[in-house]
């Protein structure tokens, strides 16, 4: 009996001094709440959650749509977009484009240094601009109108394009337009995406991957009186519930994203702000036109007809997302409102086409999509609208790496796909449904929408552009490559602890206002 | 003992070599291209080539090999195809993440199946046996997520009495360090300790059951005495097997712990590496969870040695 005691006792006193090693009243890691002061001297510590690893912290090798929560507080863009969606001047302060549309001239903002002391000036933007035109640079493609860049003095630069593109600078106030340091990437190499230096509010401290990112305020920021916050934490949540129990325990004060199905519970929670807006993205369905059965138009114009987009976000998204018909949802400048509101269902057209398509009774395909639960819950809901009309639907579940290879061999039938969305219209449909494109994976091609797409690329009234983007659209809907299904919504939350934030369509986290 | 030591750490080198060619040939077979997920969707055909060729993507296969191999025999792991940091470094971070977790695990869940488990088998079929073995059947089909979860609602959410998230290494700060690790030992040893309950008990009830516990009570030793000294050092031989075999498991198995915790682990890492086909990352880690698996079963054979001295180790072992 005696050692049977002890065996007990043992255990309870190791189990006890664990645990009391676990509550002694150090200051913990994730309990501590931000201080927040308006002085001029920035003090305390903001953490922010966000739901991916941000693989690479340097805009011209960036790929990731979360690398931007970073990177926008580390580096400031040439341009950058409005609460209203406006373009506004940052590190240029001017331009001027030449009638011809061929010629852009920008007026540089003077006393900006980048963090490690390098002075920002016309020759520091010919140095970003030249390293995105490389090859491996994710920005090639959106650069490559441009044909020559020119210093014409310390603040001036002028870039020469090899055809009108008005898209260019709605580009220069995305990835493309952030400055880094020329003398940081000279000495760093391949290393300055671990060491990355830019002019924006902050400045980079060290990072853990798969864990934080720790950033400090730049004391040579150039606007005056930001930011507030002397220090920014982000913590990495892989899992969006997680990341939301973090913002309950207080661990962080700003998350980047909130499960749809607890959004209304989070809105009715004192303590918090949800911001619920319309993004740039949106989410469908690419159908192979060149492999059976969506070779056939009558079939492919059956599926884009019989997917009810509403009920499919009112099962899932619960106010998070909205139907989509059309790459512009709410948030986008091209945005026309009946232009992007599908169809209602319509069972006798549906079984119409598929007559017409040599499949009255219905037919089979597989639609390869990606696993989460989110995508697969998605697939099961269109599998089962497609299911009355005799149309059966398998579902292959794939991981993004081997997606995106299928996509780009063009080796699949069916596949769920999005876009996390652009600035600029273009960029959410110009690549998707031109010949040859590379985001073209259902590789589909029509002269008229080509010559309407390049159209509105030498086009520069918005006004205009959105005429044109209507009328592309009206036949890419008929050709029904792609089922727009709905643009997933911008969803943020914060402790009501944290003032000033300032929402911009793009759903970045803008620390330099936050106090 | 020597002997036996060196051989089988001898054995370790073909073993790991095999592995290696495993790992690099099953991962060229997979589809999916590490420059199209770090270019993105948009890329051209271009610039995925110009991106290849700087990876050194487009030599022979058996060339990427021989030069990976070379490196690792002068200590070079290579570098992220990713963020391009040393792969070295990388596992060097996570590594100690989900040991400190999987050791952490086997204490807890040791000290709480081993006692509770002698108590069942020597109270065989009484209500107290009843209660423990069917605490052990809900501990065994609680899955850990949902426990994870349940723990960070309770204790970081409503109770503040706990981090939600963040790692601290032990030698930075011990306390802050137990602190973060607490909650997700207790998620993850709640399922190992009803496993290993269940395993000792059995194995007890079947030594309690043996011809020289009888021969040891009839000889006039104490009850205590023959369960404590003859009947579970014999019982915990499996129990032992099982252990090793656990934190073998546990060392790439907990992802799902690592993900709910924020716990920057080894797990994590091989699994988000293989999402983004970063090769380099995977073929190191592979290499270095099979060096830990191969070293965890020799340090389970070495302490058979310990409990049950007739499992010798010596010469012919």
């Amino acid at each position: 009996m005696a050692v049977r005691k002890q065996l007990i006792a043992t255990t309870a006193s190791v189990l006890l001094a664990l645990a009391g090693t676990a509550f002694a009243a150090s200051p913990s890691l994730a309990m501590s709440h931000p201080v927040a002061h308006r002085s001029a001297a920035p003090s305390g510590t903001i953490d922010i959650g966000l739901s991916a690893d941000p693989p690479k912290l340097d805009p011209s090798l960036s790929s990731a749509l979360v690398d931007r929560q970073v990177m926008i507080n580390l580096y400031d863009t040439l341009f950058q977009l409005s609460a209203t969606g406006m373009l506004e001047p940052d590190l240029a302060t001017g331009y001027t484009v030449s009638k011809d549309g061929m010629t852009y001239t920008l007026q540089l903002r003077k006393g900006v240094m980048f963090q490690d002391g390098t002075p920002f000036n016309a020759a520091a933007v010919k140095f970003n601009l030249e390293r995105d035109q490389l090859k491996i640079s994710p920005r090639h493609s959106s650069l490559s109108a441009i044909s020559g860049i020119d210093v014409t003095g310390p603040y001036t630069i002028v870039l020469h394009l090899s055809k009108p593109f008005s898209p260019l600078l709605n580009v220069l106030a995305g990835r493309a337009g952030m400055m880094v340091s020329p003398t940081a990437v000279k000495k760093e190499g391949a290393g300055f995406l671990n060491d990355p230096v830019g002019t924006g509010p902050y400045e980079f401290v060290k990072r853990v991957v798969g864990s934080y990112i720790d950033l400090k305020a730049n004391p040579h920021y150039w606007v005056k009186g930001e930011p507030h916050f002397e220090n920014v934490e982000y913590k990495i949540f892989t899992d969006p519930n997680v990341e939301l129990l973090n913002l309950q325990s207080g661990a962080v004060q700003f998350i980047d994203t909130v499960p749809p199905q607890q959004v209304s519970s989070m809105e009715m929670t004192s303590g918090y702000t949800v911001i619920n807006k319309p993004s740039f993205g949106y989410q469908g369905i690419y159908l192979n036109v060149k492999a059976a059965p969506f070779t056939n138009l009558f079939l492919r114009e059956a599926i884009n007809n019989a997917v009810n987009r509403s009920l499919l976000v009112g099962a899932i998204f619960r106010g998070t997302a909205v139907p989509a018909y059309s790459p512009f949802g709410p948030a986008s400048p091209a945005y026309v409102k009946s232009e992007d509101t599908p169809p209602a269902v319509n069972p006798t057209l549906i079984r119409k086409l598929l007559k017409e398509g040599g499949k009255p009774k219905g037919f089979s395909f597989t639609m390869q999509t990606a696993t989460s639960p989110l995508d697969v819950q998605i697939a099961e809901i269109i599998q089962s609208m497609l299911k009355p009309y005799g149309i059966q639907m398998n579902i292959d579940q794939l991981d993004f790496g081997t997606m995106l290879n299928n996509s780009a061999d063009g080796n699949f039938t069916a596949m769920a796909l999005g876009w996390s969305g652009r600035l600029d219209p273009d960029q959410d449909i110009y690549s998707f449904f031109y010949s040859g494109a590379p985001l073209n994976s259902s590789q589909y091609s029509n002269p008229k929408v080509d010559a309407l797409l390049n159209q509105a690329r030498e086009t520069s009234d918005m006004a205009v552009r959105k005429a044109i983007y209507a009328k592309a659209m009206a036949i890419i809907n008929h050709d029904s490559p792609y089922v727009f299904l709905y643009h997933p919504n911008n969803v943020l939350a914060y402790s009501n602890s944290i003032k000033g934030f300032v929402y911009i369509p793009d759903g970045l986290i803008r620390v330099a206002t936050l106090s | 003992m020597l002997t036996f030591i060196t051989r089988r750490i001898l054995l370790t080198i073909p073993v790991l070599f095999l592995i290696s060619v495993i790992v690099f040939s099953l991962l060229h077979l997979i589809p999916g291209d590490p420059a199209r997920v770090i270019l993105g969707q948009d890329a051209t055909p271009a610039a995925l080539q110009a991106l290849r060729v700087q990876l050194g993507l487009t030599r022979p296969l058996w060339l990427q090999y021989v030069l990976w191999i070379g490196g690792v025999f002068h200590g070079n792991l290579g570098n992220s195809l990713q963020t391009g940091l040393p792969v070295a470094m990388l596992i060097g971070q996570a590594l100690p993440v989900t040991v400190e977790l999987a050791i952490g695990t086997i204490i807890v869940s040791g000290l709480i199946a081993i006692p509770l488990g002698i108590y069942a088998a020597v109270h065989k079929g009484r209500l107290a046996d009843l209660i423990t073995v069917f605490g052990a059947s809900i501990g065994l089909s609680i899955p850990p997520f949902w426990l994870g979860i349940m723990l960070l609602l309770l204790f970081t959410v409503h109770f503040h009495l706990f981090p939600s998230s963040g790692f601290v290494p032990f030698f930075q700060n011990p306390i802050q360090n137990l602190q973060s690790m607490f909650l997700p030992v207790v998620a993850t040893a709640v399922r190992e300790a009803a496993v290993l309950l269940r395993m000792m008990r059995a194995s007890l009830v079947e030594v309690l059951g043996a011809d020289f516990i009888r021969t040891a009570r009839a000889k006039g030793i104490v009850w205590r005495v023959v369960v404590v000294r003859h009947a579970v050092r014999n019982a915990l031989v499996p129990v032992l097997t099982q252990s090793g075999l656990q934190v073998a498991g546990l060392l790439g198995g907990l992802v799902i712990t690592e993900t709910i915790f924020s716990l920057p682990g080894f797990g994590s890492l091989l699994v988000n590496s293989i999402f983004s086909r970063d090769y380099t990352i995977i073929q190191g880690s592979a290499l270095v969870a099979a060096l830990l698996v191969v070293g965890v079963n020799l340090v389970t054979d070495l302490c058979y040695g310990l409990i049950d001295p007739r499992i010798r180790m010596g010469k012919g072992a």
